[in-house]
Parts: C-alpha cells; sequence; structure tokens
C-alpha cells in the first residue's frame, strides 16, 4: 500500500531536526474510550514524530496517555480521530491483514510483562515472528541477535525456566530478529531490579548505537528515560515538553515542576 | 514446520491435563462406535462362516416353498420323498433333516437348561453333509441310542454310556447316550443343546407325523448343479421347492446379520449420543483454555500472527488431538468388542473361534465421529480466538469482550427449530421410520443445543436460589461455592449442559417406560379376564400338548392356546393370530364392536377395527388372504373388535389346521379357573399338570404382570447403563471445568487462604460450587427430558400407550446421583486447590 509521504506531520514534527526521518509519529492524535459521563480522553490532539535510528522515551504519569499513544502509534489500538503513522504509511489505511503484515514485518513489541509464549523455548520464542511469516530471515543476523542475547544453553529453556531479566533479554532479542523499522516497548523494565533493569537497557540503547535500531518507549522511570536520546513528557492526553540526552536528574527536575 | 503446527504440538504437550481430558472423552465415544460396529461385524461374519460351514457339503435343499418372505417356520416334507428325489440321476447323498424340540432331564426329572435352543435332531450320519462329526463313541442306532453334543456333555458331566431321560413334544423317553459329536472342529453347536437318533426314531418321538423339515442333497461327482436342479425340481410335488445350498446359507445368515444389525444400531445409538455429550465437553475446554491463553494468543498477534493463523494454530492443536485420540479409540473399541465376546462367550453363547472383523467403515466412522466432533467443537472457541485484539496482551479485559457473543436470540431460535422437528417427526413422520429417526433425532440434538446456549441465561438466578441451602449451612466457604458458580453463568451452563444431555435422556425414557407400564397393567386388568398365562422358557414355541394337558383339567373352564401364521392380504403381510374363539371370548373383552368372536368358525376372520376400516370390511365381508406356504384362502369377516392386544387378525385353530402343516407351536397359553375352584387348588393343578413340561412358565395374572413389569424396568435399566458413558463424560467435563476454574482463581484462592481459610474450607468450597453445578444440570435435564418424553409417549399409537405416567423415584434417584456426581467431580480440583502454596499462589501473574 503506497501512500503520499507524510509531509505534513514530518514537518509539524516539534523537533524533527532537518538530518532526521521520522520512523514513525501521530497527527493530532485524539482517542476516547467510554460513553457519556464515563467517557475518558485519553489522547488529546497530540502530534509528534519520532526520529530514525533513534532511542525516543515518552513519560508521563498513571492515566497520562503514554500507554494509549504507545498503543496507537504501534497499530495494537485505534484512534477516535488523527493519524498516525509507520514510515510513509498511515495506518487508519490498513485493514486487518495490511496492519497484521505491518507488525509483523516493520514492528517489534517489548512489554512490560508476558512478552513470552509459554509453550515455546527462549530461542523458538525470538524466532517466532520470521517462523509465523513462513520466512527464516537473516539467518547470520538472528544468530547474532541470539549470541547478544547471552543465555547460552538456556535458549532451550522455556520463559518459565528463566529469570524476569533473562525473560526481557529474550524479548528484545526477539524484537531485533526480524530488524523491524521501529520497535516499541512499553515499560520493559517495570517488573525488573534496578540493576536487570540497567542491563536490559543498555542493550536496548546498544541496538540503536551498534545496529541503528529505532525504539520507542514508554517508561514513568527516570533513570530508564535517560538512556534515551529524547525524552516526550505527556501529561493528561497532550505533549507536555521534551528533552534531548536528558540525564537522570533532569528528568526528575522536569517532572518536579508539575507537582 | 510453520509457526502454527509448532505451537499447536507445543502447546497439546504443554497441556497434559487438559490434553488427557480431552483425549479421554474423544477416545472413550470413538471407542464406544467403533466397538459398537466391530462387534456387530465380528457376529455376523462369525454367523455367516457358521452357516457357510454347516451348509458347506450341501449342493441342494429341498423344502417347502414359501410364497413371500416371513420368519415363520417352513411346512415340512413328507419322509417318502427322501427316496424319490434319491432317485433323481446325479444325486450321490441324501439326508433327510428333521429338528425338533427334545431336551436332557437330569435324575430329579429336571430339565438341563441351555443357553441355547434344545434341539432333537435326526441323525445324518458321521461326516455327514451336515458337518457334524463325532467326537467319541459311535452312531446312535435304533430307539435306544442317543449321542449329544460333546459341549453339554463336558459341562453337564455326562459320558457314553450314560444313560439319561430326555423330553420331547409327544413325551419323555430314555436312551443310552452312545456317542459325543461337535460341528467340525467345535464342540458345541453355537450354544446349543443338541440330541440326535436315528431317523426312525426321530420320526417316531420327535412328534414329526411322517414328515421332515428338509432334505439335504449331495451330487455326485461330475454333475452339473443346474442340471441336477431342474431335475429334482421335475420330480417334486407342488409347493416344494429345490434350492442350492449357498442359497440356504445365505438365508440363514441374512436373517441373523438382521438381527445383530438392529442390535448393532440400538448399540450405535448410544455410541453417538455419548460422542454428542463429549462434543460439549470438548468445546467447553476449549472455550476456557483459550480465555486463559488470551494474552498469549494477543501476543502473537501483536508480534505478526495473523487472525487467520491463531485461527488456524487452534484447528491444528484440535486436529491432533483428534487424530490421537481416534487412534486410541479404535484400539479401544476393537479391546471393547473383544472383550464383549468373550463375555458373550463366558456367559455360555457357545460362539464359534470368532474373528474380529475391523471393516473399513468402521474406521471411517471412527475418523468422522473423533476427528469430526473435535473440528467441530472447535469451530467456535477458534473463531473467537482469532479476533482477540493484539492490544489484549497488555490489556486482558478488551479481549475478553472481544471474545463475548450473543445466545439468547441463537438459542431460541435452534431451540424452537429443534422441537418443531422433534413434534413433527413423531406425529407426522415424512420418510417413514428413516425420518422418524432423522427428524427426531435432529430435532432433539437442536434442541439440547439450544436449551444449553439458553440455560445460562437463568444459570445466575437458579444457581444462587440451589446454592442458597449451601451458603446457609457451610457459611463461608458455601458462600463462595455460590457466588463461584453464579459469576461464570456460561461456563456453568456449558459444564452442566454435558450431564442436561444424559440427565434428559433417561428422564425421557422414564417416562416412556412409566406409561408403556401404567398401559400395560390397565390393558392387563380390563382386556384380560384369564387367570393364567403360560408363556415359553425355550424360546421355540410350546408344544400343543401343553394346552391340550390344560384343556382336560377339571379345574379349568377355558383354555386356548396361540399360534400364529403368516399371510398376505393386498400384498401386504400380516400376522394372523390363532386361537380357540370360544375359550378366547371368555378369557378376553376383546371389547368387540360387531358379530362374535366366539363363534368364529371355519374360514372365517375376525379384524380389528384400524385394519378393518382399511379395507372397508364389515360382518360379512370377504378378504382374500395367500398363506405363507402358498394356500390361499377366501375368509369371510365375523367380528370387528377394539382391542389389539392380541394382535389385528384372529382366525379360528381349526381354520389354521386346514391351512398349514407346519409343526404346531404355541406363543403362549391362556386358561381361566372354573367356578367353584378357588386360587389355591387351580394353583396346584396347574402347576401339577405343567411338571412335565419345564419349558412351560405357568404365571398367575398377576405375576405376569409383575414379570412384564420387570423387564419395562429392565429395559430402563439397560438404557441407562448404555447412557452411563455419556454421563461418566459429562461428569469428567464437570470436572475439568472445575479444574481449570481453580487454575484461573490460583491468586484468589491463595489470597483466602493468606487471610486465613483452611485447607478444609477450600475444599468445601470447590466441593460445593461442583455439586450445585451437577444439580442444576440435572434440574434442566429432568425438566427437559420429562417435556421430551411426554411429548414421545403422546405420539405412540393409543393401542401400545394409553396412559401418561411419571416416576418421581426415578427423578429423586436423579437429583441424589447429581449430587454424588458433583463429588466426585470435584475429588481432584478441590484437592488441587487446599494444596496451593499460598505464597506461589499469590505471586501468580
Amino acid at each position: 500500500m503506497d501512500l503520499p509521504e507524510p509531509t505534513g506531520p514530518a514537518t509539524a514534527a516539534p523537533t524533527a531536526t532537518a538530518t532526521s526521518v521520522a520512523a514513525a509519529g501521530a497527527v493530532d492524535a485524539s482517542k476516547l474510550y467510554g460513553i457519556g459521563d464515563a467517557q475518558v480522553r485519553a489522547l488529546d490532539g497530540v502530534t509528534v514524530a519520532f526520529e530514525t535510528a533513534r532511542f525516543s522515551a515518552i513519560m508521563g504519569p498513571s492515566g497520562s496517555g503514554k500507554s494509549t499513544l504507545l498503543h496507537c502509534l504501534a497499530g495494537l489500538d485505534t484512534l477516535t480521530s488523527g493519524a498516525t503513522y509507520i514510515g510513509d504509511t498511515y495506518l487508519a489505511s490498513l485493514d486487518d491483514k495490511a496492519l497484521t503484515e505491518l507488525r509483523r514485518t516493520k514492528v517489534g513489541f517489548i512489554f512490560q510483562a508476558f512478552n513470552l509464549i509459554p509453550t515455546l523455548t527462549a530461542e523458538e520464542n525470538i524466532r517466532l515472528p520470521m517462523m509465523l511469516g513462513g520466512e527464516s530471515g537473516d539467518q547470520e543476523w538472528i544468530d547474532h541477535v541470539v549470541h547478544t542475547v547471552g543465555l547460552g544453553d538456556r535458549l532451550r529453556h522455556r520463559p518459565s525456566e528463566l529469570s524476569g531479566g533473562q525473560q526481557q533479554r529474550v524479548a528484545v532479542a526477539r524484537a531485533l530478529a526480524s530488524r523491524p523499522q521501529i520497535i516499541f516497548a512499553d515499560e520493559p523494565t517495570g517488573n525488573l531490579d534496578s540493576v536487570t533493569g540497567s542491563e536490559i537497557l543498555s542493550f536496548m540503547r546498544s541496538a540503536v548505537d551498534d545496529f541503528g535500531q529505532t525504539i520507542v518507549m514508554v517508561t514513568h522511570d527516570p533513570v530508564a528515560a535517560s538512556y534515551a536520546h529524547r525524552v516526550i513528557f505527556v501529561g493528561d492526553g497532550q505533549i507536555t515538553g521534551e528533552m534531548s540526552d536528558p540525564t537522570t536528574d533532569q528528568v526528575i527536575d522536569h517532572l518536579k515542576q508539575w507537582d | 514446520m510453520s509457526a502454527g503446527s509448532l505451537i499447536a504440538r507445543k502447546s497439546i504437550r504443554a497441556r497434559w491435563g487438559r490434553t488427557l481430558a480431552i483425549a479421554f472423552a474423544i477416545t472413550a465415544s470413538v471407542s464406544f462406535v467403533v466397538g459398537s460396529f466391530v462387534l456387530a461385524d465380528s457376529l455376523r461374519a462369525t454367523f455367516d462362516n457358521l452357516f457357510t460351514e454347516l451348509n458347506e457339503n450341501i449342493d441342494l435343499e429341498v423344502r417347502a416353498a414359501q410364497e413371500f418372505d416371513t420368519d415363520d417356520a417352513r411346512d415340512p416334507v413328507p419322509v417318502e420323498l427322501v427316496d424319490t428325489v434319491a432317485a433323481v440321476d446325479g444325486v450321490a447323498i441324501v439326508e433327510p433333516g428333521l429338528q425338533r424340540y427334545a431336551q436332557l432331564l437330569d435324575d430329579d426329572g429336571a430339565v438341563i437348561a441351555s443357553t441355547g435352543p434344545s434341539l432333537g435332531v435326526s441323525w445324518e450320519g458321521e461326516d455327514g453333509i451336515g458337518g457334524v462329526t463325532l467326537k467319541a463313541g459311535s452312531e446312535p442306532d435304533g430307539a435306544g441310542e442317543i449321542v449329544i453334543d460333546k459341549a453339554t456333555a463336558d459341562t453337564q458331566g455326562f459320558d457314553v454310556g450314560d444313560r439319561v431321560d430326555f423330553l420331547t413334544d409327544v413325551g419323555t423317553f430314555e436312551a443310552e447316550i452312545v456317542g459325543l459329536v461337535g460341528l467340525g472342529d467345535a464342540d458345541s453347536f453355537g450354544g446349543a443343546q443338541l440330541i440326535a437318533m436315528d431317523l426312525a426314531t426321530a420320526l417316531e418321538r420327535l412328534g414329526a407325523n411322517g414328515n421332515v423339515d428338509v432334505i439335504d442333497i449331495q451330487l455326485a461327482e461330475g454333475t452339473e448343479l443346474t442340471t441336477v436342479q431342474r431335475a429334482i425340481a421335475d420330480v417334486l410335488p407342488p409347493r416344494v421347492e429345490v434350492v442350492t445350498g449357498e442359497q440356504v446359507a445365505q438365508e440363514t445368515s441374512d436373517d441373523i446379520g438382521e438381527f445383530i444389525g438392529v442390535f448393532g444400531t440400538g448399540l450405535l445409538i448410544f455410541a453417538f449420543i455419548t460422542a454428542f455429550v463429549s462434543a460439549f465437553i470438548i468445546n467447553n475446554v476449549f472455550q476456557i483454555t483459550i480465555g486463559q491463553r488470551l494474552r498469549e494468543l494477543a501476543l502473537l498477534r501483536a508480534v505478526g500472527a495473523s487472525g487467520r493463523q491463531v485461527r488456524r494454530m487452534i484447528t491444528l492443536e484440535a486436529l491432533g488431538l483428534g487424530v490421537i485420540a481416534t487412534l486410541l479409540g479404535i484400539g479401544g473399541g476393537v479391546g471393547v468388542a473383544r472383550l464383549l465376546i468373550i463375555a458373550f462367550d463366558a456367559a455360555g453363547a457357545g460362539f464359534p473361534p470368532t474373528s474380529t472383523v475391523l471393516a473399513v467403515r468402521t474406521i471411517v466412522m471412527a475418523a468422522a465421529v473423533g476427528v469430526g466432533i473435535t473440528m467441530l467443537s472447535v469451530i467456535v472457541p477458534a473463531r473467537k480466538a482469532s479476533r482477540i485484539p493484539p492490544v489484549a496482551a497488555m490489556r486482558p479485559e478488551i479481549g475478553f469482550v472481544a471474545m463475548r457473543a450473543r445466545r439468547l436470540v441463537g438459542g431460541v431460535v435452534v431451540t424452537l427449530v429443534g422441537l418443531t422437528l422433534f413434534v413433527v417427526g413423531l406425529f407426522v413422520r415424512p420418510g417413514g421410520t428413516t425420518g422418524l429417526i432423522a427428524l427426531a433425532g435432529g430435532g432433539a440434538l437442536l434442541l439440547f443445543l439450544g436449551v444449553a446456549s439458553l440455560s445460562s441465561t437463568v444459570a445466575t438466578p437458579v444457581t444462587r436460589v440451589l446454592g442458597w441451602p449451601v451458603e446457609k449451612l457451610l457459611k463461608v466457604p458455601g458462600a463462595l461455592a455460590r457466588q463461584n458458580v453464579a459469576r461464570a453463568p456460561r461456563r456453568t451452563s456449558s459444564s452442566a449442559s454435558a450431564l442436561m444431555i444424559g440427565v434428559a435422556l433417561v428422564s425421557s425414557a422414564a417416562v416412556f417406560a412409566s406409561s408403556l407400564r401404567a398401559s400395560l397393567v390397565s390393558t392387563l386388568e380390563t382386556a384380560i379376564s384369564a387367570d393364567y398365562i403360560v408363556t415359553d422358557a425355550s424360546f421355540q414355541g410350546l408344544s400343543p400338548t401343553v394346552a391340550g394337558t390344560l384343556t382336560e383339567l377339571p379345574e379349568l373352564a377355558a383354555v386356548t392356546p396361540v399360534r400364529g401364521i403368516a399371510g398376505q392380504v393386498d400384498a401386504s403381510s400380516k400376522n394372523f393370530g390363532a386361537v380357540d374363539p370360544a375359550a378366547f371370548d371368555e378369557l378376553v373383552n376383546a371389547d368387540t364392536r360387531a358379530g362374535s368372536i366366539a363363534d368364529l368358525g371355519l374360514d372365517e376372520v375376525a379384524l380389528q377395527q384400524d385394519p378393518a376400516s382399511d379395507l372397508d370390511a364389515s360382518v360379512g365381508s370377504t378378504v382374500d388372504v395367500t398363506f405363507q406356504n402358498g394356500v390361499q384362502r377366501t375368509l369371510t369377516v365375523a367380528a370387528i373388535y377394539a382391542e389389539a392386544t392380541f394382535g389385528n387378525w384372529l382366525i379360528s385353530l381349526d381354520t389354521l389346521e386346514t391351512v398349514s402343516e407346519a409343526p404346531a407351536r404355541d406363543f403362549f397359553v391362556i386358561a381361566k379357573l372354573a367356578d367353584g375352584v378357588d386360587a389355591a387348588t387351580g394353583d396346584i393343578a396347574v402347576r401339577e399338570a405343567m411338571e412335565p413340561f419345564p419349558q412351560a412358565n405357568v404365571q398367575t395374572n398377576a405375576e405376569f404382570r409383575d414379570e412384564q413389569e420387570g423387564q419395562i424396568n429392565q429395559l430402563l435399566v439397560i438404557i441407562s447403563m448404555l447412557l452411563g458413558f455419556a454421563i461418566l463424560i459429562a461428569i469428567l467435563g464437570i470436572s475439568i471445568t472445575l479444574a481449570l476454574g481453580v487454575f484461573e482463581r490460583t491468586r484468589e484462592i491463595g489470597l483466602l487462604r493468606a487471610v486465613g481459610m483452611n485447607r478444609r474450607q477450600t475444599r468445601r468450597s470447590v466441593r460445593w460450587e461442583a455439586v450445585i453445578v451437577s444439580f442444576f444440570g440435572a434440574l434442566i435435564g429432568i425438566v427437559v427430558g420429562t417435556f421430551l418424553g411426554v411429548i414421545l409417549t403422546v405420539a405412540v399409537p393409543d393401542d401400545v400407550i394409553s396412559e401418561l405416567a411419571f416416576n418421581p423415584t426415578i427423578v429423586v434417584a436423579i437429583l441424589i446421583g447429581a449430587v454424588v456426581a458433583g463429588l466426585v467431580a470435584a475429588l481432584y480440583p478441590s484437592y488441587k486447590a487446599s494444596n496451593m502454596n499460598v505464597l506461589d499462589a499469590i505471586a501468580t501473574e
């Protein structure tokens, strides 16, 4: 499905520099849940773009709409109005089949928990997206990724036999294995202790720095955000600010402004 | 390998408990289906072999001709024909066959029972063309000698040289056992007791009146069958025919095959019911496990699986299970059939060595049932699974909303369509018996499906009521049980539905049986004024001597045997009952509408009102009848009556005698005490007179009624036992559902344990949850089943069932059974729930 270049959003994106190309973004995106009095405006006219080969973080308190934004960007959920795009493809124009294809080939996911199919081994989980497409993928690359995970013979174990950190490593490796245009991570370290968490975050950052992978991550942890090239702050369904090459302290200071 | 099949395979392996449970349900159903087929096929093959072997050396057989196909015995042929036939060119050996009733007596003069018929036959010569072989001793020669079958001799402790008494239609005789015989290699004649004597003795002692049943013929070498057959046909008198041995074997095995076919079909119906119930369970289990795997499936969607891939994966999983279970089921079915044959044999059926016949058709049916029900059961769950949106990986609640379906409208429609088909099938009956079974059966299935889906709407309120006493009695565990049942109405209703079907079938059978019994009792009370009913315990019909002896008793006023012959009227076959008209009129209140049965004379017929109106006949009109042996008569209608208990066509014994020479056999004899004779005196006289006839079973009117009621009860027990398989699977279903529910609530149970609920209370709460579910299923089953039973009973013609009756005892028994079933079903899940590690349980995601 070929669509015209989304010129509007690219120029409208707040900090898109002249040299970087947007890997994904949203234009005037709104999302409503429920009806009548119970209606909640999870996203309220968000326009944002994320650059290729960069590690971006979306931060905000609980209920700020950051997860909804991520789900809509990734094509997991649909908007009430507005648009989201990945590369040059508007998601709203895709049917379920095309969305599935997009998720399989162009998008990788890392969730907070329950990232892996419990009945498959770690290695099978990593190869899953390629198997679903009936392709064998780039074997050399996959072997490389599998090696980078550093699980050794635990690759033949089921998720229940791995520690939380090991499970998340497998999840990151799976996301990397199909060389997607973009990886979305939803609180990937939310369930981990700080040491294991920073291991995973370094792993993700190196994927961006070494392989040119694009990653967009939702988090509420300033430490996690400090691993990103850029942080977008979200509150009440709107973009409230952003920061480049943030440190933990800068993020904390920024968050304090709201309180 | 594709991702779908990999995940399917892994999933089957990883969820062993569930896999085993589903596999068990499928395997049991398939075993039942395969067992029914294999049993019927094997028995058929066995009898085919037996008759082929029996007739192996018979090239031709001379016998009385029959006008049309009937189960009636053929007329005999005169023994003089033996010489006539022997004189025909090309005939090498001629063996007259004579077979009548004869039974060995023990030292006290009591009859020695056998599991099969008791036969007296004429000796055909060792290694004669009949295939009989002498196992010990010598051939019988003269009036003082007999040979008996070796199997009976072995079980009864007889040997060559023993002197024994035996009973025939014409009296009791004594003879020496000079030899033991068998059939080919076998010691037994398919369970029959056999006494053989030479032809002259047999003609005299078996009461053959100078006739033999058939004449078997073996041809000389080098002669042509058809030539000789034609030559013999030329010398035969009218109404006697000559046929090939092959044809005789075929006819005999067809007769048996028909019986086996009915028996096999009966079993199959129950096998399919079992399969239907299994489908419910499998569907339910898939439904639940898909709910449990919601996040996993959503994750698959998130990483790029299409909805179709998810559906295919679930379907593949089911297919794998179905195939494995079908294979196990085929093995199991063959095993069950073999065991049954061995059991029959042990019970004395005396089957010749049977081969196990696994026909291609059986395997096809097994696959259709095993794989078929699994695939059908998984259609809906798989489609629901494919609709789970990827976002449910993070927000499971969205996934559950997507899986919900509307059931109320569909349920009502399916129920109504089912009910309509059922009623149309029973009352309108398009397409004869096949149409009836297809429509009524299909209608009942749809009705069950509809009710099952509707029951989820009433599940919550009804189970709340059912749970109320449990809560009052058990406090907190009871309240938990009650709430857990009510909070998942869909699951409650689907796991209860399997039991509902089993219970509904038992309940409708109960209504039918009670009504049948009530009708029978009222018929026996109003229509039959006989004091004694003498029935036949030998399955061969009573010797006419029995009726003769009773007629001579001064203590009895009226006695009539009931005999029969088949005849054709307007090219359709009718069964004519032959009675002593005067006695019959005194013994039976036939509700005569015109004319008089008492005066029924030669060449006259009494007609029941239904055929009378069909033929537009009234007293004085004539009916042309062709009897089975070819004799044609024009009968005058002498009476028209309403009571159909003794059949629709009655003629006098005198008329029968002029029509047929076939050995007279009475179905039963009815008699009445003379005026002024009290019951005690009459009883002694009748039973004394019947002592020489051990095959005559003397019963008073009340005893006869009790026995008939007993038989109806027995039928109900057999039906319930055959439904037992389905009920067992239903209980298993409740157990699986409950276990899956416990697994789902791991965290909740952990929490309850953490805040102070002890193991016993945990067990109790799960146990009573099961009881409420099964009680609910039984309750709906009783309501639906009773309703169906009433329709079924009303649909049966009034002359079979005239009254509607219910059986409260069975209802109570079912409800008690349901409580027990619930307790049994809860054994494993309650153990599982109470033995959780509290900390692990709370930590579960």
